[in-house]
């Protein structure tokens, strides 16, 4: 950035030089920051705030090798080797349900999810009324703002025993469903209300991006005799492929990590549904509040920090080398 | 020029059937989105008998405020819960906001070197975290912060997304020779920031601003894991106590019956605890429209890249 500079004062030698001599001692690493001492003071409270409750939550991680004993808290416990990983192994089953439960949620929410924000943006994108569109999106993005904490009560409303629209539609049709006593309906419930819950909000994003999109590349796209599909095909669609690259590897990071809301709090924790609802997030929420086996719990973090993190690894290089312009870093 | 005007009039007749056809498909998708919450509102105020002998319905037949009444009778932990959550969401947000747009703000500095390793560590915590019992652990054990508010409010303060979505903005939408005219003209960095830079950045920060008030609002898992006195309980908090209450009620039917008839009105109802769930997200819901303007503005991710 600082080539740009001289040219623009360049009429001027005695500037020219002043210049230089102003470079040239600037050139130092430990100059520039001290003559921008001011950008770093306005970095500093966020920067601390990150090192208190982000950086050193990490080193929270030696846990999973610790025996915890609450006396002696967390540095003081001592080391128990790669104890708390064979526990992990050895109670297979809940530790496999749990991993599989978050992937194929992660899998369904994501591949649905960026689906649907696609179209629902290309869709307003593409309606005429302009007025309608605009109101129809506020209310597409209401639910969002609505906590998983009071979604729970609404969800009953709907499939509670007895009391549920929908449970009770069912059952004057002959069909008696207890949802929350029937595990295997509840990947399709989750990704209802997830749905419901995300998708008016998400498309806001790509729908920023299609507002930028230059409208005589549509209107050449016409006259040379595109139909409304070889629009969106040509014209629209490759505009969204850098968000879309973006979200995708943004929640690749994410990808042993869940809402835990929604599977804490929608199923309301019931234990009859862990089958099919019990993620990672939600099991390790529930041995804080029970203070129950930290060393498995802490085993099972683990795996997860480290998983997410070389699935992101992969994901970037992945990108970078198909399209290095749309990679994280 | 006059060639190409009457080439797009005849395409605005074009909107006919297709048009029509997608306004169906988004009408019932917005259906789908506002029925849950109509469902709530019109529960709330339906007879809470009617409620529990033919179940939830969009047609009640007997209408009743006795739901309201309830929730505003048992109001005094509704109050107290409510001064907390405006409390944390409004000193979170804005202490979010400003640290992290000066957080931004350095980083967009081209002339400034540091930013590259900034970035980095701003980029850090999205790759790896140490998860949710290392953050418990480390909150109340070393810092010995349980039942604190600073942990409703410090956590989520400053997140990796908004920082980045901050810098994008400052770095595509506010021209720097503004910055460097401030310079010349001799205000100093910090005063470039707050009086030039700052108020130009409006557009994100509603949006980011909302986005931030938001979660807070919703934030009931830090409330669930930190929080035990009365006093200190945000709303999403008491929700979740309530839906405990009418668990333990519903599973324990060797209660007397004499306790069930003492405790009375006190017992949450269907339609007590619906219009407690209109009560916490309503604020929400009739905000967002004033803020809807600026997200398409102000919502715009750029690379991470620094």
């Amino acid at each position: 950035m600082a080539n740009s500079k001289p040219a623009a004062k360049g009429s001027s030698p005695a500037e020219m030089t002043e210049f230089d001599y102003r470079k040239a001692k600037s050139n130092s690493f430990w100059h520039n920051t001290w003559k921008h001492r001011a950008y770093l003071v306005m970095a500093l409270p966020a920067v601390i705030i990150m090192f208190l409750f982000n950086y050193v939550p990490m080193t929270g991680l030696v846990l999973a090798f610790k025996k915890y004993d609450m006396t002696r808290g967390i540095y003081g416990s001592p080391w128990n080797g790669l104890q708390n990983f064979r526990f992990l192994l050895a109670s297979k089953s809940t530790f496999l349900n749990m991993t599989k439960n978050t992937l194929m949620y992660y899998v369904i929410f994501t591949a649905l999810g960026t689906f649907l924000n696609v179209v629902l943006a290309i869709a307003i994108d593409q309606f005429a009324f302009k007025k309608v569109g605009k109101f129809m999106q506020t209310i597409m993005i209401i639910p969002i703002f609505v906590s998983f904490a009071a979604v729970q009560f609404i969800v009953m409303a709907y499939i509670g025993s007895s009391v549920g629209i929908v449970s009770n539609a069912l059952a004057a049709n002959g069909h008696k469903i207890a949802f929350y006593r029937s595990p295997q309906y509840w990947p399709l419930i989750l990704t209802i209300v997830k749905m419901w819950n995300s998708v008016g909000y998400g498309s806001v994003l790509y729908m920023s991006v299609l507002a930028g999109v230059d409208t005589s590349l549509y209107e050449a796209a016409e006259i040379d005799g595109a139909n409304k599909w070889q629009q969106i095909k040509y014209v629209s669609l490759p505009a969204l492929v850098p968000m879309i690259t973006v979200m995708l590897l943004l929640s690749v990071g994410n990808i042993m990590h869940s809402d835990t809301g929604l599977f804490y709090q929608v199923t309301r924790n019931t234990g009859n549904l862990y089958s099919t609802t019990q993620v990672i997030d939600s099991y390790v929420l529930n041995a804080i509040m029970k203070i129950s086996d930290f060393g498995f719990t802490a085993a099972t973090t683990f795996f997860q920090s480290v998983v997410g993190l070389l699935l992101m690894l992969f994901a970037n290089w992945m990108v970078n080398r198909i399209s290095p312009e749309n990679a994280l870093f | 020029m006059a060639k190409e005007q009457i080439l797009v009039k005849p395409k605005k007749k074009k909107n006919g059937v297709g048009q029509y056809i997608l306004g169906f498909f988004l009408a019932l998708y917005t259906l789908f989105c506002a029925a849950p919450v109509v469902l709530t509102v019109i529960s709330a105020f339906t007879d809470d008998k009617e409620l529990k002998s033919s179940g939830f319905t969009y047609f009640p037949q007997h209408w009743s405020m006795a739901g309201m009444n309830a929730v505003l009778r048992y109001g005094k932990q509704l109050g107290t819960s409510y001064g907390v959550t405006i409390f944390v969401t409004v000193v979170g947000t804005f202490v979010g906001l400003l640290v992290m747009s000066m957080f931004a703000y350095s980083l967009s500095r081209p002339q400034f070197r540091m930013r590259y390793g900034l970035s980095i560590y701003l980029l850090i915590p999205m790759l790896f975290n140490g998860g949710q019992l290392s953050s418990y652990v480390i909150f109340t054990g070393v810092y010995h912060l349980k039942d604190s508010m600073l942990l409703l409010i410090l956590p989520i303060c400053v997140t990796t997304m908004n920082v980045i979505i901050l810098r994008t903005y400052i770095q595509n939408s506010i021209p720097e020779e503004l910055m460097d005219a401030a310079r010349i003209d001799g205000a100093g960095e910090y005063r470039t920031f707050f009086q030039i830079t700052l108020p130009l950045m409006k557009p994100t920060l509603a949006a980011v601003g909302f986005m931030m008030a938001t979660t807070y609002w919703n934030d009931w898992q830090n409330a669930y894991l930190y929080i035990e006195s009365k006093s200190k309980q945000p709303l999403q908090l008491l929700l979740i106590k309530i839906q405990k209450s009418i668990e333990t009620l519903l599973s324990n039917k060797n209660i007397p019956s004499a306790v069930i008839a003492a405790m009375g009105g006190s017992i949450p109802q269907w339609s007590a605890t619906m219009a407690t769930v209109i009560i916490v997200i309503g604020p929400v819901i009739i905000a967002y429209p004033f803020f809807q303007k600026y997200f398409v503005k102000g919502l715009t991710v750029g690379s991470v890249k620094g």
